[in-house]
């Protein structure tokens, strides 16, 4: 039961951050490396809080949520005027940045040792203590997220993210200011992440920065593109699928650290045959062609 | 004085991984992440032939080598090329290039394990004093090595046939099929010998520091930003951005200290990207062409 738990957990967290990724990657055609970054963000903001300043759990995710937001427009103000390509590299540059800071700004983030003794929330007077508990909390942040992101890309908002997703130029010509609808885009799909990366920190109550590398990104993206992107559920198959996977190998008896990059390879083959095979993902709407 | 030598042998890295990431990205126009795995199999396939099986060095230098090119010739065979046929976009072939990278990195991790292992059989005490400042034979050898490589590939790509059917690819696929240029041909070249160039660097740094699985993203990287600082346009370019940035990173770890070097590095493509995003010696970017 525990265990069980455990998983639905971190379905419940890889759901924000795909969805959240999807508003970004598949509706609006703009694929982002620096996802694991914002994640991070929110999990150290929050942390330390939490930590150092005794900050309630809703405000450490209030605090996460806006630095997300605010880095986010640093990023995308300058790198959303470029192509598509080149805002991949911007973003991988953002996430470098970002993973550096992490490791050495030691006096806030305490580096390579992580922050431990991360209390579990206590909302309204709820302690949320025991792992069902959590994963009520967990599966209400889950549920909102996907939420936000559908109502917003079936609001017109989203119909401009496709059109500008499909031809950037054409938006333009039709009156669209484009850059305010991508970097609109960026900071909620930010937003979102850094609220998963609260609810993890709260939730393993330790972090340090190993979990908020370039390799957690493409993850990410991964669970999007083999979920499926554009789409409301293709991005949620996609975290069931590649966080049920492993535990899955967990049972076959390996050792973990050949489990961990066993789980690397299986994903990465699995992105190189959907983009060969099916490049709209399991039951996704969008292949990143036009 | 030290500290400009070390950005030389450094930004002379760069500057080979760059030009031989320029080769592939120029005349295909996609991130070809996979390049850093080639990179680094190139490293691997030198140290088991010459640690585990024995072999004289410069044999299994040779053998890396073939592998290198051999591992860039077969993707482009077998897979990119498929994908393009059936008109993925820039961004499809990246997410499939990504794909590999992950499945062959981690398979590297699994063979060899994560630490650094050293291939030094050099005496590497052969210090020459150059200007008051310390290099060894194999530091000379990788800045010989980036001038000889990058003038003959300056040369080849100038005056002979192939180089100018290859620019000609680059300028624009179609109109070079119509003058009777095999596009898929010269792209296959291009990628057999981007990859070699890229095993003679990853050997190079190997002899240097030693190899790890992860070396090959953080050499690419490198090239990455040395070849979007230069601006994409030439082999000198390139070359000049590979040493503009090696030096300002042993600057950089000179004032600041050395942990901040992937930094130092992302935050001048950052600043590229924010203010001249052609690079030093390219052409503004056009948003749309007719």
């Amino acid at each position: 039961m525990e265990y069980l738990c455990h998983i639905l957990v971190l379905i419940a967290i890889y759901s924000i951050l795909a969805s959240s990724l999807d508003l970004l990657a598949g509706h609006g055609g703009l694929l982002s490396i620096a996802h694991a970054a914002f994640y991070g963000l929110g999990a150290y903001t929050s942390a330390v809080a939490a930590v150092r300043f005794g900050a309630p759990f809703l405000v450490g995710v209030l605090a996460g949520v806006i630095v997300a937001t605010v880095l986010s427009f640093i990023v995308s103000m300058p790198s959303l005027r470029l192509s598509g390509d080149y805002f991949v590299i911007a973003t991988f540059a953002f996430q470098a940045i970002l993973l550096s800071t992490l490791n050495n700004w030691t006096e806030l983030t305490r580096g390579p040792l992580g922050i431990p003794g991360i209390p579990r929330p206590i909302i309204l007077g709820w302690h949320v203590q025991s792992q069902l508990d959590f994963l009520i909390l967990a599966a209400g942040f889950g549920a909102f997220a996907p939420t936000v992101v559908h109502r917003l890309t079936s609001a017109p908002f989203g119909r401009v993210l496709h059109a500008i997703r499909e031809d950037d130029v054409s938006a333009r010509a039709l009156g669209k200011n484009t850059l305010y609808f991508k970097v609109t885009a960026f900071a909620v799909s930010a937003g979102l992440a850094a609220m998963a990366g609260s609810l993890y920190a709260h939730y393993v109550t330790y972090i340090d920065p190993t979990s908020f590398t370039v390799m957690e990104s493409i993850l990410i993206i991964s669970m999007v593109i083999i979920g499926g992107a554009g789409s409301l559920w293709g991005p949620l198959v996609g975290a069931v699928v590649l966080v049920t996977l492993p535990e899955a190998l967990r049972f076959v008896g390996l050792p973990s650290a050949a489990a961990a990059n066993l789980r690397q390879i299986i994903y990465g083959t699995l992105l190189v045959l959907m983009m060969m095979f099916r490049p709209r993902g399991l039951i996704g709407k969008y292949s990143f062609a036009k | 004085m030290q500290f400009v030598v070390n950005g030389i042998i450094t930004g002379s890295i760069y500057a080979l991984v760059g030009i031989s990431f320029a080769l592939i990205y120029v005349p295909t126009k996609f991130f070809h992440f996979t390049h850093g795995a080639i990179f680094a199999s190139g490293a691997y396939v030198c140290y088991a032939c010459h640690v585990f099986l024995k072999l004289p060095l410069w044999t299994a230098i040779l053998l890396a080598l073939g592998a290198s090119a051999l591992g860039g010739f077969g993707l482009e065979l077998y897979v990119f090329r498929a994908l393009r046929r059936r008109g993925a976009t820039h961004l499809v072939l990246l997410l499939a290039s990504l794909g590999f990278y992950i499945a062959l990195q981690n398979t590297t991790s699994l063979i060899f394990g994560d630490e650094t292992r050293s291939l030094r059989s050099l005496e590497a005490a052969q210090n020459i004093v150059v200007w008051g400042a310390h290099i060894t034979q194999i530091q000379l050898g990788i800045i010989l090595a980036a001038i000889a490589l990058s003038s003959s590939i300056w040369v080849t790509m100038k005056f002979t046939r192939f180089g100018k059917a290859l620019r000609a690819v680059a300028g624009d696929p179609k109109l070079a099929e119509v003058c009777g240029i095999n596009v898929d041909q010269m792209i296959l070249l291009a990628f057999a010998i981007g990859s070699a160039v890229a095993g003679v660097s990853a050997i190079l740094v190997a002899l240097e520091i030693g190899v790890t699985p992860t070396m090959g993203l953080t050499a690419l990287m490198g090239g990455i930003v040395a070849m979007i600082i230069g601006g994409v346009t030439s082999i000198p370019a390139t070359l000049l951005g590979g040493l503009l940035l090696g030096l300002a990173q042993h600057l950089g770890v000179w004032k600041i200290g050395s942990q901040w070097q992937d930094a130092i590095a992302f935050l001048i493509l950052a600043v590229f990207l924010l203010v001249r995003p052609q690079g030093f010696f390219g052409k503004p970017h056009k948003m749309a062409a007719i």
